[in-house]
Parts: C-alpha cells; sequence; structure tokens
C-alpha cells in the first residue's frame, strides 16, 4: 500500500474526502431529524451520570454504552427480586430506582417497583419483630407505602397511557391508604385509557360508595349508565344488573325526585 | 452490468458457503440459540411464583429482551469476525490473486463478499428469530395456563367482574406475545450488525491483520452509541472549545453513525408503540451509510497494492 506513486494515494485521498465530506452534512441533518422525531416520541429517557456509573458499576456501563440497556435493567431487576426474598428493603428500593432510571419507559418497572415497596416492604415493615412497639411498626410501613405511591406517581408522569399504574396507584389508595376518593379518581383514570379492563369503569362509583359519599356515588353510577350505549348495556361485562341496582338504591336513599330519576318506576 | 451483478452473487454466493463452514461462526450461532431459548429460564428467577397477568407482563418483557439481546450481541460478533476474516484470509490463502486475475473488478469482489456477509447475517438473524418466536410462544402457552388456573382458584368466577379480568389478562398476555411490533426491532436489529458488517468492510480494506479490524470496528460500535452526544455537543457548544476539543468532538460527529438511535428497540420491547415511518427512516439511514461505508471502501481497495 505504502508503495503507490504518490499522485495516486492523493488522488485517493481526494476522492475519499469528497465521499465524506458529501456525506458529512447530510449525515448530520438526517440525525439531527431523527433525534428529535425520537425526543417527541419521548424515548431516550436515560440520562447517564457519575452517580448512576458508579452504582453500575463497570461492566454494566459497558453494557449500556453498547446498547444493552434493557437487557442491564433486566439483570438488575433480578437483584431487586433477591433483595425482596432477603427482604432488603432500602437495597430494593435503590435497586428499584435504578431499573426505573434505566428504562422511565418500560411501565413494567413502575408497576413492580411500587408493589414491592408498598406492599412487600411495608407488609414486612408491619412484621417487623426487631421493631420496640406497634407505633414505630406502623410508622415504618407507612414509610414504604410513599415510597411505592412515589414510585407509581413517577411512573405515571413517565408512563401516562399504562393503565395498570393508574389503576395499582387506586388499588393502594383503596386497601392500604383507606383513601377511597383518590382511588375513585385514580380508578376513573386507569377506566378510561386505551387496553384497560372493562371491570374498572365501575370501580370509582363503588368507591364513592366505600367512601360514604352517597351522592358521589349515585353521580359516578348514572354518569356510567348514560356513558354506556343501549347496546352496550345489554352486553355481559358491562353488569347492567349491578349498575342498576345501585342506582335504583341510591335514588330511593337520596330521595331523588321521580322527574330526575334515571329509573323512575 | 448484468455480467457484474453476475459476477457479485458469485462471489457472494462463494463468501456465504465458506462463513457457513467456519466453526467460530457455527459455535456463535449456538450460542445465541441457546441464550435465545434460556431467557425462559432466566425471566422465571425475576418472578418465581406467578399467579397474575401483571407479573406475566414482566416475564415476557425479559423473554423479548434477552431473545433482541441475543440477536443483536451475536449477530454483532457475526458480523465482526466474518468481515474481518474476509480480505486477510483471501490474502493468507492467497485465492485473491487468482480471482482478480479473472475479468473481476476489485469492486466486484469487495461488493460480493459483503453481500455474501450479509446473506450470512440474514440467516443467522433469520434463524435466531425463529428461536425467539418459539420461545415466545411457549412462554404465552406457560401464561395462559396459569391465567386458567388462576380463574379455576377464584370464590366468585362467575361473577361478569372475574370473568372480565379472566378473558383481559388472557388477552393481554397474547398481545404482548404476538406483538407485531416485534417485526421492527428484528428489522432494526438487523440494520445495525449491517452497518457493523460495512464498518469492519471499510477498516478490513486497509487493515494489516483481522486483529486490527476487529479492535477497531468494536470501539466504532462503542464510539457511535455516544456519537448522539458528542454530535449535540459539537452544535451547540462547538465554538467554546478549543479547536482540537472541537476538532475531534467534530470528527466523531461528522463520520461516526449513530448507533444510539437503534436503541428505540428497547422502547419496542417495553411495550411502546413506535411508527413504521420511524423505522423505516432509521432503515434508510443504515441503508445510505452502508452505501457510503461501500463507496470509501471501494476507493480504498481499488488503490491498494496487493
Amino acid at each position: 500500500m505504502n508503495g503507490l506513486p504518490l499522485n495516486l494515494r492523493l488522488r485517493r485521498a481526494m476522492l475519499i474526502a469528497l465521499l465524506l465530506g458529501l456525506w458529512a452534512p447530510v449525515k448530520i441533518v438526517w440525525e439531527q431529524q431523527i433525534a428529535r422525531e425520537q425526543d417527541n416520541l419521548r424515548y431516550h429517557g436515560l440520562v447517564m451520570n457519575r452517580q448512576m456509573r458508579d452504582e453500575l458499576g463497570q461492566g454494566l456501563t459497558i453494557g449500556i454504552l453498547s446498547g444493552m440497556r434493557s437487557v442491564v435493567a433486566d439483570f438488575i431487576w433480578l437483584e431487586v427480586t433477591t433483595a425482596w426474598e432477603n427482604q432488603e428493603w432500602f437495597r430494593m428500593g435503590g435497586l428499584v430506582n435504578l431499573c426505573t432510571s434505566l428504562q422511565p419507559r418500560a411501565p413494567v418497572f413502575w408497576d413492580m417497583g411500587g408493589w414491592q415497596l408498598a406492599w412487600n416492604a411495608s407488609v414486612g415493615a408491619e412484621r417487623d419483630v426487631t421493631q420496640p412497639n406497634e407505633l414505630r411498626r406502623l410508622k415504618a410501613a407507612r414509610f414504604w407505602i410513599d415510597k411505592g405511591l412515589d414510585v407509581y406517581k413517577r411512573g405515571i408522569e413517565n408512563n401516562p397511557e399504562y393503565w395498570r399504574l393508574w389503576s395499582d396507584t387506586g388499588l393502594l389508595y383503596q386497601q392500604r391508604l383507606k383513601d377511597y376518593k383518590n382511588a375513585a379518581y385514580y380508578y376513573q383514570r386507569a377506566s378510561e385509557l386505551p387496553n384497560a379492563p372493562v371491570y374498572l369503569e365501575r370501580f370509582p362509583a363503588i368507591m364513592y360508595g366505600l367512601a360514604g359519599d352517597d351522592q358521589g356515588a349515585y353521580e359516578a353510577w348514572r354518569a356510567l349508565w348514560e356513558k354506556l350505549t343501549p347496546a352496550q348495556r345489554e352486553m355481559k361485562e358491562h353488569w347492567k344488573e349491578k349498575i342498576e341496582s345501585n342506582i335504583r338504591r341510591l335514588e330511593q336513599k337520596l330521595s331523588v325526585p321521580k322527574e330526575k330519576r334515571v329509573f323512575p318506576n | 452490468m448484468i455480467s457484474s451483478l453476475h459476477r457479485i452473487l458469485i462471489i457472494a454466493r462463494n463468501t456465504l458457503t465458506e462463513a457457513v463452514r467456519q466453526k467460530v461462526l457455527n459455535v456463535l450461532l449456538i450460542f445465541g440459540l441457546v441464550l435465545i431459548c434460556s431467557s425462559v429460564t432466566v425471566s422465571q428467577l425475576a418472578t418465581p411464583d406467578i399467579d397474575a397477568a401483571g407479573l406475566f407482563s414482566e416475564q415476557i418483557k425479559f423473554v423479548k429482551d434477552f431473545g433482541c439481546g441475543a440477536i443483536g450481541l451475536f449477530g454483532f460478533f457475526i458480523a465482526l469476525l466474518s468481515t474481518a476474516l474476509l480480505i486477510p484470509q483471501e490474502l493468507d490463502k492467497r485465492t485473491i490473486y487468482t480471482i482478480l486475475a479473472k475479468p473481476v473488478r476489485r469492486a466486484e469482489f469487495l461488493l460480493g463478499k459483503f453481500v455474501g456477509v450479509v446473506l450470512l447475517l440474514a440467516l443467522s438473524v433469520a434463524l435466531m428469530s425463529l428461536a425467539f418466536a418459539a420461545t415466545l410462544y411457549w412462554q404465552e402457552s406457560v401464561g395462559l395456563a396459569a391465567v386458567e388456573a388462576n380463574y379455576a382458584q377464584m370464590d366468585l368466577k362467575h361473577t361478569p367482574t372475574a370473568q372480565s379480568m379472566h378473558d383481559h389478562d388472557a388477552a393481554q398476555i397474547i398481545k404482548q406475545v404476538r406483538d407485531p411490533q416485534l417485526v421492527e426491532a428484528v428489522l432494526l436489529i438487523f440494520a445495525k450488525i449491517v452497518m457493523t458488517a460495512a464498518i469492519g468492510l471499510l477498516i478490513s480494506t486497509f487493515a494489516t491483520s483481522w486483529i486490527f479490524t476487529i479492535i477497531t470496528t468494536f470501539m466504532i460500535y462503542l464510539i457511535g452509541h455516544g456519537e448522539s452526544l458528542a454530535r449535540t455537543f459539537w452544535l451547540s457548544h462547538g465554538a467554546e472549545t478549543t479547536i482540537w476539543q472541537s476538532g475531534l468532538i467534530g470528527l466523531i460527529a461528522l463520520l461516526i453513525p449513530d448507533m444510539n438511535s437503534f436503541t428505540i428497540v428497547d422502547e419496542i420491547l417495553a411495550g411502546n408503540r413506535v411508527p413504521w415511518h420511524d423505522v423505516l427512516n432509521l432503515l434508510c439511514y443504515a441503508n445510505v451509510y452502508v452505501i457510503v461505508l461501500l463507496a470509501v471502501s471501494v476507493v480504498i481497495f481499488d488503490y491498494r497494492e496487493i
């Protein structure tokens, strides 16, 4: 190769420079356009900083740099499972945060991470016999419920279209915090999203009922009845009898005037 | 033109036959297939007790991530090794002299070799994708069986809520497994490894050893994942740095391909919708990049003293 005459070497260099010179501006513009589109679709949520690099270690950082971000996140998730089995709640919390930072648009990490903290860690704290008294146990349990709730809410910020995160937040408010009005709000939002199961549409009204808000429950049942088309009402999954019996019961209980009732008879 | 294409295809077919006979590439392919099939076991480590579709989302995500990860990783290794060995082997065995002594242009020889590698990669990716599909199908059947078992244990199984829950969970599992977007993911992975092969071919046209080709291609592949950072910095802060810094970062931005764009595969695997026009845009980008790399390779190889 070195034996090539100077003029041929120059010619070759000029040809290569010409090719790359023509391509480089096109490349930059094209890549910028791809990046803009991907930003609009909210991809690449990961921000790699020094703290994350320290937490990941050298091997996993190279994994991420090789384009294996999801596999790296999965490997870390295996550690979450181990931490759960060993009841190492603080370690588990840190690992959940790491996974969700690596793949903020993977709803399953938010979903399972929130469940691990708000349910498993909090129940574990409630049963912790090393705590001196019940008050300390309840305080620790509440700490983990709040952590789980925070994971769910950050998950919703990153994946607002994923119904299960809304529904699980509702479930947490309902069953662990007994805050039925907030539960109703989250179930309502979940039921409005694509792919949400049909049964969720009844949950807001049930939550208002549990909160003792008969007026709210009546309005929710009524809104549901009016939202459904006559054909939908006949479909088994919408459970027409359930909606009807609740509306009738509440109309009776709230003494709704006959002319304003859904079922005057 | 047609005779030239004919010569390219003959060289491509021979390259493919030679590559298929190479033990190292076959071993890589077998490792890839084993890793894809074992992804089910790894996914079960994440959730030892399964009782709901929520947990199945996690397992299916694991199988998808490991499956596509294996296709990408072993496809990358096969691309790297096969291109790195292309020209050095021909030189070592002195077969290149016999071929180039015939009416075969150097460009035809190089393109034929590259097409052969692309065919090898297509074959490998197709085989691994089949194993991936079979693994996913198996995961689906396990998931559906678990949903049925869960439903059978329900106390109020005949209420509309329980039935709706059961139907929804089963539909979710099927939807996640039979996601048509997985085709997009496999195409993007394929495009990325073809780009890697083209980089490897370019380097092998002037490299004097295959180790140099492998190391340099691997480094370019790694830097490619940070190219978007270099490009953004160069475009926004290029003027604030020294001429050397700006020159180095600019060189990366101008010459190295943006491999990070292809990580939208992660979004597909996480279940997010990626529009087809974005995927096609990336595939076009990869194609044009490969054409440019091949053109530069041809220029270098044309002037190489053999």
